[in-house]
């Protein structure tokens, strides 16, 4: 035997009680089995001794001469029951399948248990289900999921998206943006923030020459109904002239252009801004509303309240639960009404806030081509003629054909609307044009396929010239900024009247001539929007006007009805952060990035932060970036009242400099700095937003060609001077600038990249060849690194006590590559706690000066940066701090002014810059 | 148009100081209490073959481009237009085709008037009111680079 079958012997045996083995030749004689019956056959006398005999496999000669029965039965006894267990008990392998020979066992078997053959299928169907029921102890406690087909189910279905859009809303188009987009939950809602396609490129092309659509439904929309002074002066406390026009501008307030703001908390400008607002005056009524369109739901949030308090209102409802949707179960379409709008009135002023808040379905169409696509997809309603005049209808638009000046109106809207068709360009419109209109059902004239949507000028030529250019010149007339989207009543009967697709499939097919357009249209289909006109690129001398487009507003329930049919004229889609991508040509702030100072911007900034550390503790720390040694102090946020801080001491430093001597200055340098760390904390950093300040730094920072190439043509200028740099900096030391830079070489700047100073030796550089690509920062040397190792040597001698005087000791030369600073007192103290959580590649919590950090001095951060494929180079958008910059500019010869320098945190090579500051 | 880089909008910043300081005497401004805004200059259906030409792109790529529009692209003719600051660049892009071809290219120029809207904001939204839109006219050029007929 070999020593496998010796094994496997032994494994089979195993379970074999040992007193009744019997050797294999027994088998040849019968007679070793030991039944008791059998016993009593003569020659099967050898049985009755146990175990094979020694002699030649013989059997003893001579018989027993007698046999003690006792003694026998118990042995007998005994060996039955040692057979019984052995019988019982499986030996070797416990699989069924292992009792069948290797030919007959198929692999179905284990799952089909019919495969096997009959007298082993209760075995296997007992052992697959305990098994079954020991792998599955989790599935169980579940409930039994229904069939697919239960699931999908219309009635289930929608229960099933109740469901998961309790937490985070849902737009009208969310299916199908969900089929084609990254989604993303942010601010309350579940929004595509990319598609799954490669189309970065192509939107961009869209946005420049054809059309990009957003659903931007999302905003939150609040309507104020009071009379016009009382509102006018409540508002006039959120807002200040000194930033543009306020909500009494004469053209916005007429209601015929849309306005833009950045509303402050009331009477604190310019500290504490909310965010920033568009809003539309509703024209002609003696009821003037404002809908102040805020961006994102966290200014709404702050808003509200502040209205409140400014209005002297009470809520009605008991609190901001109040608008969050109950959660019953709608079966009906997709228009469930998640916000109940809620309202509050103020007792003294009579002001009414509506929050319409997914009230309105916004869509956002980007590029000279907008208005042929909203043009090919909606046609002005048709009116009905047909109808019996006397006769009252339960819906809206019979109603109004009866009322001879209503339809006027819609002659004239429609007339106009015509005239729109005839213009190649949307940038050739009055910025912020507004249009109401009543349109047809834009599903009547879907098209069979997709087309694309091209201007039809030779329609233009049909259309009066002379109406063409008072269009352009003027805008749409007062009375044609009216639309029935403003009355409530008017909304809700038409979302309510709203045919269904199935419905109107079926009307299609029982046309005549299939494919023929349906007429009459359906009464049910008319719709009252309003269309706004955006503003394209205002700021800057290139790329004018880039980016128009319009804005769509509809009835809610009404989405998906609009949105396909858009589609299908060959626009493109896209999602947040083309909406990022399109604010940053256009050189617009985007709201939550590009405002540190609003409350939502902090937010922003905190998630942001904590995003990049997860990603950035996800790598094993071999393989992370070394910011320390890159000499990059907080590579995932700004700390932007820091930067503003220290600048704000060097600033006096210098005053005090050219004022006082050395000495007494040294005293009071250390006794500002105490002042400055103790007291500062109240008064935060902001952002410059007056525009006459702006517009004077702009002239001061040279503005030229996004490259540098040219220089601008700018007004008058008072020339910049110490005391001019004084006297500005009186007002506006705590104060950030966001300005744009644009690389004068190569490279690609990303978000939180350094803007710093560029030393009179690198300027040379850059005066002696264009083509040098700038300096390089010396690699920094991470000090932390042993103490990270040294920790967690401590932790598994656990002698930490030990090791801390060391790391002390070894605190005291660590900030020895910057200067002196405040913070540098504060450093070992928290050096004993703050190893505890020292993360590899990152500074810890109390940073040191980080102006003076590295070789450069740094004057503010990057907040968003990429490759700008309208400029054609590396174009950053980020904030800078105004002491500092002035500093620059008068320390900076005239010829390089506006030169600074860009460093990525994850590079030591510096890049050359020119700042420009739009307004 | 297809293009985002029109010829209207990096020339006029150029040219626009120069009517917006001395030729409008009829509307009394004040450089303080408005804005001024330029609108793109309207535009109307391009061509394969028509070249708008700006201040923007440099001037040896928009000769190529040209060059192979009439020669690779197989057009017998081209219309090169110039607006405002462009028009001296179109002139001179013309003649330097010309000139080598050795000759075979003919010119035709057109001159036109295009109209141009400005926007007038008001500083100080509540005083001034109505914010202002206005025309001007600058000079374009339109020249036909085109091979003669054989006969």
């Amino acid at each position: 035997m070999s020593a496998a079958k010796v094994k496997m012997r032994g494994k089979k045996m195993r379970n074999q009680p040992v007193s009744v083995q019997y050797p294999s030749s027994s088998a040849q004689n019968g007679g070793d089995t030991p039944n008791p019956e059998r016993t009593k056959n003569p020659h099967q006398r050898g049985g009755w001794v146990r175990g094979h005999q020694k002699d030649g496999g013989g059997y003893t000669k001579e018989m027993p001469k007698h046999i003690t029965a006792g003694s026998f039965a118990s042995a007998r006894a005994a060996e039955v029951q040692a057979m019984l267990t052995a019988v019982t008990k499986t030996t070797g392998s416990c699989h069924v399948y292992g009792a069948l020979p290797k030919h007959m066992r198929r692999r179905s078997m284990s799952h089909n248990t019919k495969r096997l053959p009959r007298r082993l299928r209760d075995v296997a169907n007992r052992m697959r289900e305990k098994s079954l029921q020991a792998g599955s102890k989790k599935k169980k406690e579940q409930p039994k999921s229904k069939s697919r087909k239960a699931r999908r189910r219309h009635g289930n279905l929608l229960l099933e998206f109740n469901r998961r859009q309790r937490k985070n809303m849902w737009l009208e188009t969310h299916i199908w943006h969900a089929k084609r987009f990254h989604m993303v939950k942010k601010w309350g809602y579940c929004l595509g923030d990319r598609p799954t396609y490669k189309c970065y490129r192509a939107c961009y092309r869209a946005m420049s020459s054809h059309c990009l659509l957003q659903d931007l439904s999302y905003y939150c929309c609040i309507e104020l109904q009071g009379e016009e002074d009382k509102l006018l002066a409540c508002l006039s406390l959120l807002t200040s002239k000194e930033t543009g026009p306020t909500f009494a501008a004469a053209l916005s307030l007429s209601g015929r252009r849309q306005g833009s703001v950045v509303l402050y908390r009331a009477g604190q400008y310019p500290s504490q801004p909310l965010g920033p607002v568009t809003f539309l005056w509703r024209p002609l009524v003696p009821v003037v509303i404002p809908a102040g369109v805020v961006l994102t739901p966290e200014p709404e949030s702050e808003k509200t309240p502040e209205a409140q308090q400014v209005t002297g209102t009470k809520r009605k409802h008991s609190g901001k639960d109040a608008s969050v949707p109950p959660a019953k179960k709608i079966l009906g379409d997709g228009t469930r009404s998640p916000t109940t709008a809620v309202t509050w009135k103020s007792s003294s002023t009579g002001i009414v806030i509506n929050d319409l808040t997914l009230e309105l379905v916004r869509y956002r169409l980007i590029g000279p081509q907008s208005h042929s696509v909203l043009a090919e997809t909606l046609e002005a309603a048709t009116d009905c003629h047909e109808i019996d005049k006397s006769q009252s209808s339960p819906l809206w638009w019979p109603e109004h054909c009866k009322d001879e000046n209503k339809m006027n109106l819609h002659q004239q809207q429609a007339d106009v609307y015509h005239i729109l068709k005839g213009i190649y360009s949307t940038g050739e419109l009055p910025p912020g044009t507004v249009l109401g209109l009543t349109v047809d059902d834009p599903r009547v004239t879907l098209p069979t396929k997709k087309v694309k949507a091209l201007p039809c000028v030779k329609q233009a030529q049909e259309v009066d010239e002379e109406k063409r250019k008072e269009l352009m010149l003027q805008g749409v007339p007062e009375h044609c900024c009216q639309s029935y989207l403003w009355e409530q009543s008017v909304r809700d009967n038409v979302t309510d009247n709203k045919i269904s697709e199935q419905q109107l499939n079926r009307m299609k097919s029982e046309v005549l001539v299939p494919g023929s357009r349906l007429s009459p249209i359906p009464l049910q289909g008319r719709v009252p929007i309003l269309l706004v006109h955006q503003p394209g690129k205002q700021v800057g001398h290139e790329m004018s006007s880039w980016g128009a487009g319009w804005d769509l507003l509809l009835p809610k329930g009404w989405g998906m009805a609009f949105w396909v049919p858009l589609v299908y004229r060959g626009v493109r889609i896209g999602g947040l952060n083309m909406t990022l991508k399109h604010s940053q040509n256009k050189g617009v702030s985007h709201f939550p990035h590009d405002y540190p100072d609003c409350p939502a911007g902090v937010r922003f900034q905190e998630e942001q932060e904590s995003e990049l550390l997860d990603k950035f503790k996800r790598r094993p720390p071999a393989k992370r970036t070394n910011y320390i040694k890159h000499g990059c102090l907080a590579p995932f946020r700004c700390p932007w009242q820091q930067l503003a801080e220290e600048w704000e001491l060097i600033t006096r430093e210098a005053e005090s400099q050219t004022t006082t001597e050395a000495d007494t200055v040294m005293e009071e340098k250390m006794t500002s700095r105490r002042d400055i760390t103790v007291t500062k904390p109240q008064s935060h950093v902001t952002v410059l937003r007056n525009r006459k300040s702006l517009r004077l730094l702009s002239g001061w920072c040279k503005p030229t060609t996004s490259k540098g190439q040219r220089r601008c043509r700018v007004g008058e200028v008072p020339p910049l001077d110490r005391s001019a740099a004084t006297s500005f900096l009186a007002t506006h030391v705590m104060s950030l600038v966001w300005v744009r830079l644009s690389l004068l070489s190569k490279g690609k700047p990303e978000f939180h990249a350094m803007v710093c100073v560029p030393t009179a030796e690198d300027l040379q550089l850059l005066k002696k060849g264009s083509s040098s690509t700038g300096p390089q920062e010396p690699p920094h040397k991470d000090h932390f690194k042993s103490r990270i190792k040294r920790k967690k040597k401590g932790n598994k001698k656990t002698s930490t006590p030990a090791l801390l005087p060391k790391t002390d000791s070894n605190e005291s030369d660590l900030p020895s590559t910057s200067e002196p600073n405040p913070t540098t007192s504060k450093d070992p103290k928290s050096s004993s706690q703050s190893t505890s959580d020292l993360i590899f590649g990152l500074w810890p919590d109390p940073l040191p000066s980080v102006t003076s950090h590295c070789s450069r001095v740094t004057l503010g951060w990057v907040t968003q940066g990429d490759f700008s494929l309208s400029a054609g180079c590396g174009e950053a958008l980020g904030f800078v701090s105004v002491a500092g910059l002035l500093n620059t500019f008068v320390n900076q010869p005239m010829e390089h002014r506006g030169t600074l320098l860009l460093r990525n945190p994850t590079s030591l090579h510096y890049r050359f810059a020119k700042i420009n500051i739009e307004v | 148009m297809t293009e985002p880089r029109n010829p209207g909008m990096s020339s006029i910043p150029q040219a626009a100081p120069v009517h917006t300081d001395s030729t409008s005497p009829a509307v009394e401004m004040d450089p303080v209490e408005y804005t001024l805004r330029k609108r793109l200059p309207r535009k109307l259906p391009k061509r394969r073959n028509d070249v708008y030409v700006n201040m923007k792109t440099d001037f040896r790529a928009q000769l190529a481009r040209c060059q192979k529009l009439l020669e690779g692209g197989g057009h017998r003719e081209i219309c090169v237009h110039g607006l405002g600051l462009a028009i001296n660049r179109a002139i001179n892009i013309a003649l330097q085709l010309q000139a080598s071809s050795q000759g075979v290219l003919q010119l035709a120029a057109n001159t036109s008037t295009v109209e141009l809207v400005d926007d007038l904001e008001p500083e100080d939204p509540d005083e001034a009111g109505e914010p202002m839109t206005r025309t001007r006219n600058n000079s374009a050029i339109h020249i036909k680079v085109f091979y003669p007929d054989p006969q």
